[in-house]
Order: structure tokens, then C-alpha cells, then sequence
């Protein structure tokens, strides 16, 4: 998961710390504009080899890295046990 | 067009504040270099610099009633000055000149404050009265016309542009991180601010009042969307707006000058010099921009228009490199932040159109937020409708939205419809339709190292602003882009300022109040708001070409980033160099190289709205610290030539 906090580290110019924890909303902390937000999903479709279904992306679980990655790791193990 | 300048200092004698209004004046030389004048007095100062258009011969300023108790230093156009000169006339005023300034002058004497109200035009100006010892400063309702002022202690500075308080070294230039944090956010200054701590801009609608060391400001024209009846039918509808418009360009083509076009190659620009041409007897010249970059080109419908009317038509072709060679001199111009470099093109083409003898234009600004152009607009109806709505119809509103942008495409449509449903409820009181923008904003304010409150300001005017709660989420769209993006931008840093930076005068037949109240009356009461000015384009649908009829909202943008990626300027130093930064202390700096690198590096693909956006305000402030705040590469202020210096305490005329 290493690599979904460096593509948003990098492409927004942020940094996780203690003042910006993993949990903050991109949006509301202006950190992820529409153009950034699809620039991360299809980042996240093409690294993980995963497709997000529209109610998956309307379901509010995109909004924080800690989200993200947690809905990225469920997807992943759905597809194991798939 | 002119160029207002004055002082109130109640503990200085009239000899010593003659060098410091003309030193003002000689700043904003640019706005009337036809002359300058001056009227001094034991306390008080007015001056202005001036561009003539009605009666050249008698319209010198500051100009004075017979008793010599009232002056008045005037910057602006009143549109219906021949049907209010004919109105006093009746009452007994009697007229020496053929100009605006004598109107304005009778009018404030005759009616005061309320002959404010009855102004059609755009205007700021300023009266003192000799005998109250009151100064009066007014300002037109949309905000055409700018006015700043400054106080210190018992002394006042007012001017048309900012940089005239160069001439006051007491005044210092501080940069307000505060306000620059409102304005990151929302892209432009509100009414109020300038971004520098000292120096206030008068709101536009209001007037403002010094008397015995006492400041008022009223308002004399909120913005209402209820002040005229529906009509009938579409039918009517479509004749009333030629008609309103019509006659909004007649009157705006009073001047003794010529008048020419700024022909974008839109709709709305293509309507005013339709009825332009109507009214003219001389053929008309039109004046646009065109991009060596396809993607902001509309050359080619600016073309068929021109053709098509039989105009005079000047293009000035836009390179790259012209945006990096022009951008230090329009900032300086613009005096605030910018968020994109679309003014820069519009500074030039001003050049030109004095350079081709025209200093009056008429542009078709005020369309979109009158006639619900913008797609902001249908953005604040779906998201307002969104849950009443099919997933199906959802996505296919959102494919429309903004075609222009890539990420709006087929492909991301799942993806766009999962953001759109996080912005379909009101997170930030009162500014629902502005919310997408404000967010984005908020990247932008990063730039700040204590990024502050910075929906604060806005949230305190709207909640300040009467019977703004009962508007709809249109209207109160409308509203914000009449306080913000209009006046803050592209009236002032895109129009006016780029326009009078060269002695050139901009008139916007859109921003008549008569065709505004008719908007008002008519907007999604024929129709659902998803053809964006469809009641306009209808009503001159058999006198334009289709092609221009039918034509999307082409939104007038020009190179950003990509500009100073390509030809990297020296200046650019101001955004990299750690010691450039470190002269801003408010800059978080850290961020703000990272930034400039990386849209200074990466391929403009990869670079977004934002982060260009973010780039421009780095840029605009650095430029605007290094020429106010350190007063570097400060271009040589030149006074007009004098044509009226008075000193009422030696009653001498030059």
C-alpha cells in the first residue's frame, strides 16, 4: 500500500504527518480537485488490477488515504477468494 | 475614462499637497494621458488625469459649480446623462458644457446621494463640499469603475488604481495574508479587499462619506432578482432582450470618439457588434486575440463574424513567449493576485487598439452571469436535482458539463458521478453552488503558511447581505459570481485595468441595469437552465450566423503554466530561488517550490487546473511584492500634461 501514499504524496504535494494524518479528507482539505481524483482512480485501477464499480465510487470510501486503502485491500482479497 | 487622485488632510496648508496629488496623478498617467488637473485648498486635494471622449474641449477637470463650493473629479460614463441633463434642465439647472461631468456634478448638487440611483453607466468619482467640508466618493453598481482609498490617522488617500499611493511614502504596501487566503479561495478580492492591509477599494454599489473626521459607507444598489414582472411568454421574452439591448448599445455608443468591438468570437460579443454595426454609420472595427495554441484559438469564429458584418478587424496573434514577456507589466497593472494568465493577452490587445486609433470599446462581458452562461450554473441545477434524479440522467448531465476538460470524458464518468455525489449536499452555508470551486481553492491556499480562515470573509458578506437566504441556489450562484469572478476579475484584472493601462476605455452593454433586471425575470422561468443562454441566442437567431448561434460556452482561456514552463523568464527566479521566497514571510515556502518545480518541470498533461491555478497566485504575488512591497522595476510615473491647477487659497489658474 506503500505505493498509493507516494502517487498521492507526489501528485498532490502533501505530506502525511502528524498535522495531516492518513484519515484526513482529500476533498475537504482541498488537497483532490476532480482532475486529481480521476487521475487516482485510474492510478489505482491499472496498479492493482482492479475495477471500481460506480457504487463503490459513490459510497463516500475514496475520500481519505486510509479509506482508499482499505477499500483497495478489500477489493484485492475478494479477487484471491473469487 | 479617467483617473481620480485626492488627499483630506485637515493639518495640511493647500501649497504643500499640490506636489503630492500631482505625484499621484503622474501614477495612473496611463488612465488619462489626454491631461491632468488639480484643485488644492487649505485640507484638501482632487486631481484627475483624463481621457476624452464627450466634448474633449470643455470637459477638464476637477470641474466646479459657479459658486466653486462643490468639485468634483470623475472617472466614468453616465450612459443616460442626455435624459438627465434635460431632467435638471427642467428644474432650472443651467449647463456651459456638453459633457457627463457637468451632468454628474448637477446631479450629486440637485438630488445628492439618491441621483446614484438613476445613473445608467460606470463610474466612480469623488465631490468634496467646500462648505461642510465633506468628501463623497461613489462608485457604479456593478463595479466597473474602481476606487481605493487609504487613512491614516486624520488624513485620507483616494485614487482609481493603487499604485498612485506610491506616491505617499507613508503608505507602506503590506500584503494581507488574510485576505490572500479569501482570495486563494475564491479566486478573486471580495468587493473590499485589494490584498494589502492598508488600502481599502470601495464596494461597488456604495458611496462613502468623510465629514469631521467620520466615515460612512451606504449601499444604494443591492442586487435583487425580483424587481421585474415575468412576461407573458417566450415570444415577449426574446423581443424584450432585443429591445433592452438595443438600446443598452445605443446609449453606450454615445462618445465623440470612435467606439469599437472586442470580438471574442462567442455569442455575446458577436450580439453587441451585430447591433453595433446597427447603429453605426462608419464601418466598425473589431479588435481579438488569437493563440498560436489551438486549443484557445477561436480565430476562425471571430473571422466568420467579422466577415459577416463587414468589420474592420485587428488580430493580435498570442505566442507563448508574449505571455512571459507581458506578464510582469500586466500584474503590475492588475495590482492583485491573478489565478490564471488569460489578462495577459488582453493587456496586449489593448496596445494595439490605441495603437490603431480606438480608445472607446464595447465587450460582451456580463452575458453569462446575466443569461445563466456559465456552466457553473447547470453544475448548481444537477447537483441541486441530484437526488431526484436517475443514475442514468446523472451521468449523462455530467458528460455535458464541461466538455472542454478531458476528465469530464465517457471514460470517468462512473468516477465523476462518485464526486458528484459528495458535493449534492450543502457543506459550506450559503455558497452550495460555489462549493467545487472553493474546495479546489483551498489547495491553492497552501501557499500560505498559516492558511487562516479563508471562507471567513465570504461567509460574513453573504450572512451581512439582506434577503440573500430566501434567493435559489441559481440566484445565489449569480450572486457570488456578481461579487466575485465579475468585478474581481474580469471586470478589473481582464478588463478595465488591462484596457486602461493603455488609454483605453471598455463599456459592457450587458451590464445595463435594464437588461440585468430582465434576466432576472426570465432565466429558467421558459425553459430548464441546461442550454446555457438559450433565451439570448433565440432572440438573434435569425441575424447572426447558426455557427455562432449554436456554439458552446468556448470559455476565453490562454496558455498558463505551460507559458513560463516553455521559455522559462528570468523572473521566474522570483518563485524558485530560496532567497527570493524567504523575502515573503507569509510564503510557505517549502510548498511553493515544490510546486513552481514541478509545474515548471512535468508535461502540461499532468499539470491540473489547480495546481495551474496555484502557480499564477505564486507568480501574481511574488510580482506584486517585488514592484509595491519593495517598489523594484517600478516602470517611470509620467504626469499628463496640465491643463488646470487651481489653488483656491491663491485663486491662480494655470
Amino acid at each position: 500500500m506503500q505505493q498509493i501514499r507516494d502517487f498521492i504524496e507526489d501528485q498532490f504535494l502533501i505530506e502525511f504527518d502528524e498535522s495531516f494524518p492518513e484519515t484526513s479528507d482529500l476533498f475537504k482539505e482541498g488537497v483532490m480537485d476532480s482532475f486529481g481524483y480521476i487521475q487516482l482512480i485510474r492510478f489505482l485501477e491499472k496498479e492493482f488490477d482492479i475495477k471500481f464499480s460506480e457504487q463503490e465510487m459513490t459510497a463516500n470510501v475514496m475520500v481519505s488515504l486510509s479509506l482508499i486503502e482499505k477499500t483497495v485491500s478489500r477489493k484485492l482479497s475478494e479477487s484471491i477468494t473469487d | 475614462m479617467c483617473g481620480i487622485a485626492g488627499i483630506i488632510d485637515p493639518s495640511r496648508v493647500a501649497d504643500t499637497l499640490v506636489n503630492d496629488v500631482q505625484n499621484m496623478l503622474a501614477q495612473i498617467g496611463h488612465r488619462g494621458p489626454d491631461g491632468a488637473g488639480c484643485v488644492v485648498d487649505n485640507g484638501f486635494a482632487l486631481g484627475s488625469v483624463r481621457l476624452a471622449i464627450l466634448d474633449p474641449a470643455a470637459g477638464q477637470q476637477p470641474f466646479s459649480d459657479p459658486s466653486n463650493r462643490y468639485w468634483l473629479s470623475y472617472n466614468g460614463e453616465i450612459y443616460n446623462y442626455l435624459e438627465l441633463k434635460s431632467e435638471l434642465e427642467a428644474m432650472g439647472c443651467r449647463f456651459q458644457t456638453n459633457c457627463d461631468t457637468e451632468v454628474v456634478l448637477n446631479a450629486w448638487i440637485t438630488w445628492g446621494p439618491d441621483c446614484l440611483r438613476r445613473f445608467n453607466g460606470c463610474f466612480s468619482f469623488a465631490v468634496y463640499d467646500c462648505k461642510t467640508e465633506s468628501l463623497y466618493l461613489a462608485r457604479d453598481r456593478f463595479g466597473k469603475r474602481p476606487l481605493f482609498y487609504v487613512r491614516q490617522g486624520n488624513a485620507f488617500y483616494f485614487a482609481s488604481e493603487m499604485k498612485a499611493f506610491l506616491a505617499i511614502p507613508s503608505i507602506s504596501f503590506e500584503q494581507d495574508a488574510g485576505q490572500l487566503a479569501s482570495i486563494l479561495c475564491v479566486w478573486t478580492p471580495l468587493p473590499d479587499q485589494t490584498g494589502f492591509k492598508e488600502i481599502k477599494s470601495l464596494p461597488m454599489g456604495q458611496w462613502l462619506t468623510l465629514k469631521n473626521g467620520d466615515l460612512t459607507t451606504e449601499s444604494y444598489a443591492e442586487l435583487r432578482f425580483d424587481e421585474e414582472p415575468q412576461p407573458n411568454d417566450e415570444h415577449a421574452a426574446q423581443e424584450l432582450i432585443r429591445e433592452r439591448m438595443n438600446r443598452s448599445v445605443e446609449l453606450r455608443l454615445r462618445s465623440d470618439v470612435e467606439v469599437g468591438v472586442y470580438l471574442s468570437g462567442g455569442i455575446d460579443s458577436s450580439i453587441v457588434a451585430l447591433l453595433a454595426k446597427d447603429f453605426s454609420a462608419k464601418p466598425l472595427s473589431t479588435f481579438s486575440v488569437e493563440f498560436d495554441d489551438a486549443e484557445f484559438d477561436e480565430s476562425s469564429d471571430q473571422q466568420l463574424i467579422s466577415e459577416y458584418l463587414g468589420t474592420r478587424h485587428c488580430a493580435e496573434r498570442i505566442s507563448y513567449q508574449d505571455i512571459c514577456d507581458q506578464t510582469p507589466a500586466a500584474v503590475y497593472h492588475a495590482e492583485v493576485p491573478a489565478f490564471r494568465s488569460a489578462f495577459v493577452p488582453m493587456y496586449i490587445l489593448s496596445d494595439r487598439t490605441r495603437r490603431e486609433g480606438v480608445k472607446v470599446v464595447l465587450s460582451g462581458e456580463g452575458a453569462d452571469e446575466a443569461f445563466l452562461g456559465y456552466d457553473l450554473f447547470k453544475e448548481t441545477l444537477l447537483r441541486t436535482s441530484w437526488d431526484q434524479l436517475s443514475g442514468e440522467v446523472r451521468r449523462s448531465r455530467i458528460q455535458e458539463l464541461y466538455p472542454h476538460l478531458a476528465h469530464y470524458g465517457p471514460e470517468d464518468t462512473a468516477a465523476m458521478t462518485g464526486l458528484y455525489q459528495q458535493f449534492s449536499k450543502e457543506r459550506m452555508p450559503g455558497l452550495f453552488s460555489h462549493e467545487l470551486r472553493f474546495q479546489n481553492g483551498q489547495f491553492s491556499t497552501r501557499l500560505l503558511k498559516d492558511k487562516n480562515t479563508p471562507l471567513a470573509a465570504i461567509t460574513d458578506l453573504i450572512s451581512s447581505t439582506p434577503d440573500y437566504d430566501a434567493l435559489s441556489p441559481v440566484e445565489k450562484a449569480q450572486w457570488l459570481e456578481y461579487k466575485t469572478l465579475l468585478p474581481g476579475y474580469l471586470l478589473s484584472t481582464q478588463g478595465e485595468r488591462m484596457s486602461l493601462a493603455h488609454g483605453v476605455e471598455n463599456r459592457c452593454p450587458f451590464l445595463d441595469p435594464g437588461v440585468f433586471s430582465l434576466a432576472t425575470a426570465i432565466n429558467l422561468k421558459f425553459d430548464d437552465g441546461l442550454r446555457e443562454k438559450r433565451l439570448l441566442r433565440e432572440a438573434f437567431r435569425n441575424r447572426l450566423p447558426d455557427r455562432i448561434i449554436e456554439k458552446r460556452k468556448f470559455p476565453y482561456r490562454a496558455p498558463d503554466a505551460a507559458a513560463f514552463a516553455k521559455h522559462q523568464p528570468d523572473y521566474l527566479d522570483l518563485v524558485l530561488s530560496d532567497a527570493e521566497l524567504a523575502k515573503l514571510p507569509f510564503l510557505n515556502a517549502a510548498f511553493a517550490k515544490r510546486l513552481a518545480n514541478k509545474v515548471l518541470t512535468k508535461p502540461a498533461s499532468d499539470i491540473s487546473t489547480k495546481e495551474n491555478q496555484t502557480f499564477l497566485y505564486l507568480l501574481s504575488i511574488s510580482l506584486l511584492h517585488r514592484s509595491f512591497v519593495r517598489r523594484e522595476t517600478l516602470p517611470r510615473a509620467t504626469l499628463p500634461p496640465l491643463e488646470k491647477v487651481i489653488n483656491l487659497q491663491r485663486e491662480t489658474a494655470a
